[in-house]
């Protein structure tokens, strides 16, 4: 038995209250280094590491604005769904970032709801932006304009192509593919490259997600799951900055859903075909490390992937020469798709002089070549691709990853419309019963696909 | 034989008991026990008031609104819930986490019963513990690496069980890209990775049934099957209750395997309730929704557990 005194439940509680106000700054996260700084918050879809990386970037960039303090948040997620919605929970949490890196998955999210637009400081920097401007294809543009207004500058852009390893297609008795090669061309390359293969060996291996899944076999046929559409407005931005191409528009609308046009059942049909046939994985499998693996190996012909991936194959070590890169097939067009990414200035910051001296900087080709010092994706610059790439790390044709916006300018983003979480999750949820039951199962799993799109395009 | 865990309650009443038999009034004593108690006390009631019971009455009033973080919420009655009738997703989810369920619990039970009375039966003592140990390793493996090492191994083309079955002439199955391979596969690893829990419940069932017992029916003629039939399955009967309740309610809770091997698919075949909980809220911003799924979840749970407790008033033998 316990007797407690007065005394001692007085001395409990001010050893309790000592205990808490040590403890103060733990428990409310006021430790953690950088918080509560009187800095430009930059947030970042990577790991600690990732934001490391970019010292070299911070550090010139205060070198050139000694009175902007930086931090950057690395954030973490398997995805770029998980990362937005981690920078919601700070938006939610009262602690929003100043400025955020965003990609095409999700631009149009953060432009109808969270992104501030650049207009003004594009109009009121417009001579330092016009040599921006001069040196990125528009088509990189356009995917960050929203309903007129543009609310990112492209830094690095991924198209979907074609990377092949040099000694399957070799043993296929086929050479380097044309530029303009058919479908019937690459059927007849994956046939041959499986029936010469040895072991198991797939011809084609491919992923079941947004960018390089099923998306550019629908824009190689003109079609696609959403109808397109471009918002009026945009003139301010192409009349001044781009007066020799044709005018773009104020950006994509994808607002309804359209699995079920002709041409869309036509691709799909056609991926049907590769399935069957056991001439392309079964895309709800794999990918990453283990696509890395097969492809080095041998175990995988070709496999859509962009410039990102350079440095990927680098790290495993499969040697210049021992894979290559080209475009998607023809079939009713070429259009190839991409995914771009860039800075946005966060509504809500009440430093948006200060953030769009850090997007103009990171635009910059002095803040372009430190921000990617590896040829981990493809440079908004047409310019600095050349240093990137041609530096002896890359595949022979690696000029494809740009002149891929040159050669087919109605190239296009992955469709993500403000909805994209849900839009995605209906088409990827889809895809694999749609190609996986037979030629008869294409229309009708694109019947359910219909269905979920119309439900998630619903959504506010 | 019954333990009684002592509670501050009881504790008081012993206090009380104990002034009443040695009469010493010491009123402050008193007090300053009750006040320690809630001292004590205290942080477990901060801590489960602020992370358990005020989410849940939060969750419950989201549940009522729409929020996407964003914006403010907005007050859209029963409409939550209607969206679960009508969102096909969700009702295939709950159909797929019930048929789990069913499957998974009895495979668990069956499994972990029989490994126990196999380690239970007559086996060195090294033997026994290390069988012990063995079995209950997978469940103190993480779930989202274990599912991503059984991924690579049940891939259809390059996976090791596929380029296995081969050897014997065993066309590459869609483990994972199939419904019913899908199904399957995750069905297995959860098992394999939970049992180990179950299968310790009815060790320490099994190991307090007396020996004298089994002899005893020996002497009648009572051997193998009559003897687990009518001796050690009426006896364990209590701990069956309490594997099966805890089975159940950590089977409805599936997640982590599909979401890792299959991301729900192909199509929604191995779509779960909390996988559409999770997607609602954290992929596309529905937190009263995911809220409303949620509730639905727990009401669903309490049910069964409340059934399985009223039935276990006729099935289980408490001695």
């Amino acid at each position: 038995m316990v007797n407690l005194s007065r005394r001692a439940l007085i001395g409990a509680i001010g050893l309790g209250i000592v205990g808490t106000a040590i403890s103060w700054p733990r428990l409310t996260g006021a430790d953690i280094p950088g918080r509560g700084q009187d800095a430009l918050t930059i947030a970042l879809f990577g790991t600690a590491q990732d934001a490391a990386a970019r010292q070299d970037l911070v550090d010139a960039f205060q070198k050139l604005h000694p009175g902007i303090n930086v931090r950057i948040v690395a954030i973490q997620g398997q995805d770029w769904g998980t990362y937005f919605a981690k920078i919601l929970t700070m938006v939610a949490a009262g602690t929003p970032p100043d400025v955020v890196s965003v990609a095409t998955e999700g631009t149009q999210l953060f432009a109808s709801r969270l992104a501030y637009p650049l207009d003004e400081f594009v109009h009121r920097d417009a001579d330092v932006m016009q040599e921006f401007f001069d040196d990125v294809h528009p088509s990189l543009v356009e995917a960050f304009m929203y309903k007129g207004n543009l609310y990112q500058l492209p830094e690095a852009f991924n198209a979907a192509n074609v990377f092949y390893n040099t000694a399957s297609l070799e043993r296929s008795g086929f050479g380097r593919p044309e530029d303009n090669w058919s479908l019937d061309d690459f059927f007849a390359v994956a046939r041959a490259m499986q029936k010469n293969s040895e072991g198991p060996f797939l011809p084609y291996f491919w992923n079941n997600r947004l960018w390089g899944g099923v998306v550019p076999w629908l824009y190689i046929n003109q079609t696609s799951f959403l109808t397109e559409e471009k918002a009026r407005g945009g003139d301010w931005l192409w009349n001044r900055f781009y007066p020799n191409e044709p005018p773009r528009g104020g950006g994509f609308l994808w607002e309804n859903a359209d699995a079920l046009n002709e041409q869309c059942v036509e691709s799909f049909g056609v991926l049907q075909q590769m399935v069957g046939e056991g001439l392309a994985a079964n895309p709800a499998q794999g990918g990453g490390n283990e696509l890395v693996a097969l492809f080095s190996t041998g175990a995988v012909g070709s496999t859509p992937a962009g410039g990102y991936w350079v440095q990927g194959l680098s790290e495993s070590g499969v040697a210049n020469d021992e894979y290559d890169v080209t475009y998607f097939p023809k079939m009713r067009g070429q259009r190839h798709q991409f995914g771009t990414a860039g800075y946005a200035i966060m509504q809500t910051s009440a430093r948006k002089d200060e953030a769009w001296e850090w997007l103009k900087f990171c635009a910059s080709k002095d803040g372009m070549r430190l921000g990617h010092s590896k040829p981990d994706s493809s440079l908004a610059r047409k310019s600095l691709n050349d240093e990137l790439y041609g530096a002896g790390v890359g595949p022979q044709h690696w000029e494809v990853f740009y002149d891929t916006l040159i050669k087919f300018p109605d190239t296009a983003p992955i469709p993500a419309p403000p909805q994209q979480a849900a839009v995605e999750q209906a088409l990827l949820k889809n895809v694999v019963p749609t190609i996986t039951n037979g030629p008869s199962g294409v229309r009708a799993g694109l019947q359910v696909m219909q269905r979920d799109l119309e439900l998630a395009l619903r959504r506010n | 034989m019954s333990i009684t865990m002592p509670t501050p309650a009881s504790d008081v009443a012993a206090f009380e008991t104990l002034e009443t038999e040695h009469p010493a009034p010491n009123q402050r004593a008193k007090r300053g026990y009750r006040t320690l108690i809630w001292v004590f006390l205290a942080p477990t009631f901060i801590g489960l008031g602020l992370f358990t019971f005020i989410p849940i009455l939060a969750s419950m009033v989201l549940a009522f609104f729409r929020w996407d973080i964003i914006t403010a919420p907005q007050f859209v009655g029963f409409q939550n819930f209607a969206q679960l009738f009508v969102n096909p997703t969700v009702g295939i989810s709950f159909l797929n986490t019930i048929g789990f369920v069913i499957v998974a619990v009895v495979v668990q039970l069956a499994i972990s019963l029989a490994l126990a009375i196999l380690v239970q039966s007559r086996m060195p003592d090294w033997a026994r513990t290390f069988f012990r140990s063995a079995l209950f390793f997978p469940l103190i493996l993480s779930a989202a690496s274990v599912s991503l090492v059984m991924s690579y191994l049940f891939n259809q083309e390059f996976g090791v069980i596929n380029q296995f079955l081969g050897l014997f002439g065993i066309p590459k199955i869609g483990w994972l890209t199939t419904g019913l391979g899908a199904k399957i596969v995750v069905l297995l690893v959860y098992v394999w990775q939970n049992f180990g829990f179950t299968f310790l419940l009815f060790i320490g069932g099994l190991a307090a049934i007396p020996k004298e017992v089994y002899e005893a029916s020996s002497i009648d003629g009572a051997t193998g099957w009559r003897q687990f039939r009518f001796i050690t399955m009426p006896l364990i009967s209590p701990t069956t209750l309490v594997a099966s309740v805890m089975a159940i309610i950590s089977a409805l809770q599936i997640f982590d395997q599909p979401y890792v091997m299959t991301k729900g698919g192909p199509g929604d075949e191995t779509r779960t309730a909390v996988m559409v909980i999770y997607d609602s809220a954290f992929q596309q911003l529905e937190f009263g929704l995911a809220s409303a799924i949620g509730i639905v979840l727990t009401l669903l749970i309490m049910l069964v557990t409340a059934i399985q407790f009223r039935l276990s008033r006729r099935y289980v033998f408490y001695g």
